[in-house]
């Protein structure tokens, strides 16, 4: 396959090998997440005029989507500042490790691993979202939450285990990742294998051996490996998109679940936030009473049951059409590929609906971070209901299109023959039926 | 080293940074708005008004910084012409207000923002030395000792639609009583009939001819822009119980039982926002109700509110020259519809 | 043998840029050809929407194309308004005071209607949705969606 090596380019090799950029970028990250939580406790009650709602729901989230993952892969986890305060004592240093850090360094159990508790974190987001994603105050209190754990259990486990096994986003970008156009890899193999001391993996806070990457899944772009590399034997690559799928690549079983709890969420947030039906949203909001308990009854049957019931079934079927019997779990591991490119693509189509309408609100709550009534930039109070354009909806149907045209492929290139991918197709064209609906129908 | 020392640098000042925003804009704030009071508009089930009352003295200005935090609301001053606020939610509107006289005023929402809606009042009290305000005069209702929650039914109404043009052509039979201010005013329209009835001058006439008269008598006591008036306000407060046509099917009391006149007599039990006890009104364009109540028993309902029925308090509210327009339009309700038959 | 393959890889080349071109152009017919579907004639909508936090009801309308719609929003609880998509068309109704507007239904599809006045927490996701004429552009979708399975699938064959 085509790959371009970026360290070949001198300036972007200098700003990819100097701490100095990134470290910069992440302490304004961090700073604006300090700024974040402040708003969202501080600030107005109402959302719309609250920066806390805004930028992580509208700004971040979106970007997070359209730009980040589509066009760099784990790009946002090298600048994410979550994990910053926890590794700087893991290190004993901001800028680079001194070798004088503390921590227990314990490892991670091995019952957790996986993306199985990054799966069930992004349940509790389908089940509270509607709550957090509209309470300033409670999106501060889990960015709070969230930064204090990640600090937390570096200091009792090693590297960065909260980004690997805990942190939902995590799990998101992770998962679509491997669609991503950027990867981490080394340049010749035998450089590596003549090497004996590993520098490379001592300092990958992802606790991951570049020799061995085979998937950008667990890669957070931190470039901490090529920094320390002796031999200059780093590439990051640009790559076409969905290199990580192909018939011989290994997934396990808690990719699949993710995968799938990630269509499951795709769909119940469009039809509680961009459908029709106001009892729908009321019950998703009132935390705690019977309709919502029987909204997250529905929902977890949904994510649980039903959704993966019937890729088991595809599975079930594809796996009797192959040549090869496979065992049925390696199989559901092995066809889990499919849902990363159709659900990477069916979360951007959602995005189109859920944020390009709410577009109006960023201006405004850059003039009036805390809706005190300033007004910085002379912007504050423009924003307007928003609209779907008839644009954005022949958007989405292409995206759409082009995302069940991609699961396709990925489905035939990691079947035996056509007749083996038709069920997982099958799955597919009704997921994203189904999601049509919900947004365009 | 040195790097390192520079790094912790760029990140103390980044947070201290983030941190300073927020801390010295509130304390600009605050120090701008040094004799500001910042009051926030929510429902009455999300606490009502941030203050419930608001001192202030005679003479000196009060500058108020209001805002909602959750829906639409409206700030308004209570037995005034100043045209009412509208408080949107996450932004800020800013008056000041001048109170000459001491006493107290009240402040209310004037946009519906649910049921309970009419709760959602403040008190401002203004104090100062001359207390040279004069108890308001004894509504009417209180003078004539009415009870205005004993049953109040008409006790006849017309079996057509009146025409007050063709009463007007009677005028000159009328005893002089009929036509005077205090008798419209104390007197039911089914009263006032029955009166009439028994006028020897008047006994030729058909009932209907003089159901006519008593449309054409109450149509003298008031004017157009009184029942234009009165329509505006009826609209704005009234008809989200009341209903936009008046026959007590409003928004607001879908669900309660019908207004039955036996329990309309529950005494002085208030009733909390739950609900409870509480009733539909009447059917306005059924003239049985409102042609038996005399204008000063519909201007103590207004006043007073109904007891147990739901009905809100507007004496805070209201000017007497609105309670008028508005007692005005009401009747129109009784003589522009068919008569129903109430069997 | 050796100068050929350059000539070859050209012809391969153009083939698969004829291809591409072939499959977008199918596409855009795909997503913007008229579809010969008779309007049912234009009549006068009398509709009565009530909004309440955060439902409008009803929340699905269908009408026709043409159709003179008048729109009489009811507030039920507090102030509410009633914004429809791709239509310049606004209403804002407080409880207890119907009000009204009209609008011709002179685009066809289906467009969602929000509430436009912030009435509480979930107000950003008020919505409603009005459909006028068939929707195509559903089944616009589902057709290129089979087009790109197809696609997908002979993408693989052509490569080995």
């Amino acid at each position: 396959m085509t790959r371009l090596d970026l360290t070949q380019f001198p300036i972007i090799q200098k700003i990819l090998y100097s701490r100095w950029p990134q470290f910069l970028v992440r302490a304004i990250t961090l700073a604006g997440f300090i700024f974040t939580i402040l708003a969202g406790i501080l600030g107005s009650i109402v959302g719309s005029h609250n920066f806390a709602i805004i930028f992580v729901w509208i700004a971040w989230w979106t970007a997070l989507k359209l730009f980040f993952i589509p066009f760099g892969g784990r790009s946002w986890c090298s600048i994410c500042p979550i994990p910053m305060p926890g590794e700087w004592l893991q290190n004993g240093g901001i800028l680079q490790p001194s070798g004088k850090g503390i921590g227990l360094r314990k490892k991670w159990p091995k019952v957790l691993r996986g993306n199985w508790l990054q799966a069930g974190g992004f349940l509790m987001v389908g089940l509270f979202g509607a709550l957090t994603l509209t309470s300033a105050r409670i999106t501060a209190i889990i960015l709070l939450a969230i930064i204090v754990l990640a600090l937390l259990l570096s200091l009792i486990y090693e590297r960065r285990s909260f980004c690997n096994y805990l942190c939902p986003i995590g799990g998101f970008t992770g998962l679509y990742a491997q669609a991503g156009p950027v990867e981490v890899r080394v340049k010749n193999a035998k450089v590596c294998a003549e090497h004996a001391e590993k520098t490379c993996y001592n300092a990958c806070p992802w606790g991951q051996y570049p020799l061995a990457l085979k998937s950008s899944a667990n890669c957070g772009l931190c470039m901490e490996c090529l920094r320390v590399c002796p031999t200059d034997n780093i590439a990051v690559n640009m790559r076409p998109w969905g290199s990580d799928f192909g018939p011989k690549t290994k997934h396990r079983l808690d990719e699949a679940f993710l995968g799938l709890v990630m269509l499951a969420s795709v769909l119940v947030d469009s039809a509680v936030f961009l459908g029709p039906w106001g009892q729908l949203k009321t019950a998703a909001y009132e935390i705690g009473s019977i309709p919502w308990f029987i909204f997250a009854g529905i929902f977890l049957f949904g994510a649980l049951v039903v959704l993966p019931g019937f890729y088991a079934a595809s599975v079930w079927v594809a796996n009797r059409m192959g040549n090869i019997q496979n065992s049925f779990r390696k199989s559901l591991s092995h066809f889990s590929q499919v849902l990363v490119p159709l659900g990477l693509i069916a979360w951007i189509a959602f995005t189109v609906s859920f944020a390009f309408v709410k577009f109006t609100y960023i201006l405004p709550v850059i003039s009036d971070p805390f809706g005190w009534g300033w007004n910085l930039i002379g912007n504050s109070n423009t924003a307007w209901v928003g609209e779907t354009t008839t644009f954005s909806l022949f958007f989405q149907v292409i995206l759409l299109s082009l995302g069940l045209f991609w699961a396709s492929r990925v489905a035939r290139q990691i079947s035996d023959s056509t007749k083996q991918a038709l069920p997982l197709i099958a799955f597919c064209a009704v997921f994203n039926l189904s999601l049509l609906w919900l947004l365009i129908g | 080293m040195k790097k390192e020392l520079l790094a912790r640098l760029i990140i103390i000042l980044f947070i201290s940074l983030a941190i300073a925003i927020p801390v010295i804009g509130r304390l600009k704030l605050s120090v701008n708005h040094n004799n500001v009071v910042e009051l926030h508009a929510r429902m009455p089930e999300n606490g009502g008004w941030s203050l419930s009352t608001i001192e202030v003295k005679a003479g000196k200005p009060l500058k108020l910084h209001i805002t909602s935090d959750d829906v639409m609301h409206g700030f308004s001053i209570g037995k005034s012409d100043q045209p009412a606020l509208e408080i949107t939610p996450g932004e800020f509107v800013d008056t000041t207000l001048i109170f000459d006289t001491p006493g107290r005023y009240t402040f209310y929402c004037d946009r519906w923002c649910g049921p309970n809606h009419w709760r959602m009042r403040g008190t401002i009290v203004v104090t100062g030395d001359n207390q040279t305000s004069q108890p308001e005069p004894q509504p009417l209702f209180l003078k004539l000792g009415i009870d205005i929650d004993s049953p109040s039914d008409a006790e006849t109404i017309p079996s057509k639609p009146v025409s007050a043009e063709n009463g007007a052509k009677f005028q000159h039979l009328l005893p002089e009583y009929a036509l005077q201010r205090d008798t419209y005013n104390a007197t039911s329209p089914a009263k006032l009939w029955m009166r009439l009835r028994k006028e020897s001058t008047l006994a030729n006439l058909p009932d209907s001819d003089l159901w006519d008269i008593i449309a054409w008598i109450w149509q003298q006591n008031t004017t157009n822009d009184q029942v234009i008036n009165g329509q505006e306000i009826f609209a704005k407060n009234c008809a989200a119980c009341h209903g936009e046509t008046g026959e007590g099917d409003g928004v607001m009391v879908r669900g309660l039982p019908v207004w039955d006149p036996g329990n309309h007599n529950s005494g002085n039990v208030m009733h909390e926002a739950t609900g409870e006890g509480l009733v539909r009104p009447p059917d306005f364009t059924d003239p049985i109700h409102l042609l038996g109540v005399s204008p000063a028993l519909l201007e103590g309902k207004i006043i007073r509110g109904g007891m147990g029925t739901g009905m809100p308090y507007w004496g805070p509210i209201f000017t007497n020259q609105q309670i008028d327009s508005l007692i005005s339009y009401l009747y129109t309700f009784a003589w522009n519809t068919r008569a129903k038959n109430s069997n | 043998m050796m100068r050929q393959s350059p000539n070859i890889l050209k012809q391969n080349k153009l083939k698969q840029w004829t291809r591409i071109t072939i499959l977008l152009l199918l596409c855009l017919v795909i997503l913007f050809v008229p579809f010969p579907i008779p309007d049912a004639p234009p009549t006068d909508r009398h509709i009565r929407i009530e909004a309440s936090m955060f439902q409008f009801t009803p929340s699905e309308i269908k009408i026709n194309k043409g159709d003179h719609v008048t729109v009489d929003l009811v507030s039920t609880d507090v102030v509410h308004g009633f914004s429809l998509d791709g239509y310049n068309f606004e209403l804002k109704a407080d409880p207890g005071q119907t009000s009204s507007g009209s609008f011709i239904a002179n685009r066809t599809g289906v467009f969602r209607f929000r509430c436009s006045v912030a009435c509480g927490n979930l107000h950003p996701f008020m919505i409603g949705k009005l459909q006028i004429g068939p929707n195509l552009l559903l089944f616009r979708g589902i057709i290129l969606g089979f087009l790109a399975i197809i696609v997908a699938l002979l993408s693989i064959k052509t490569k080995k």
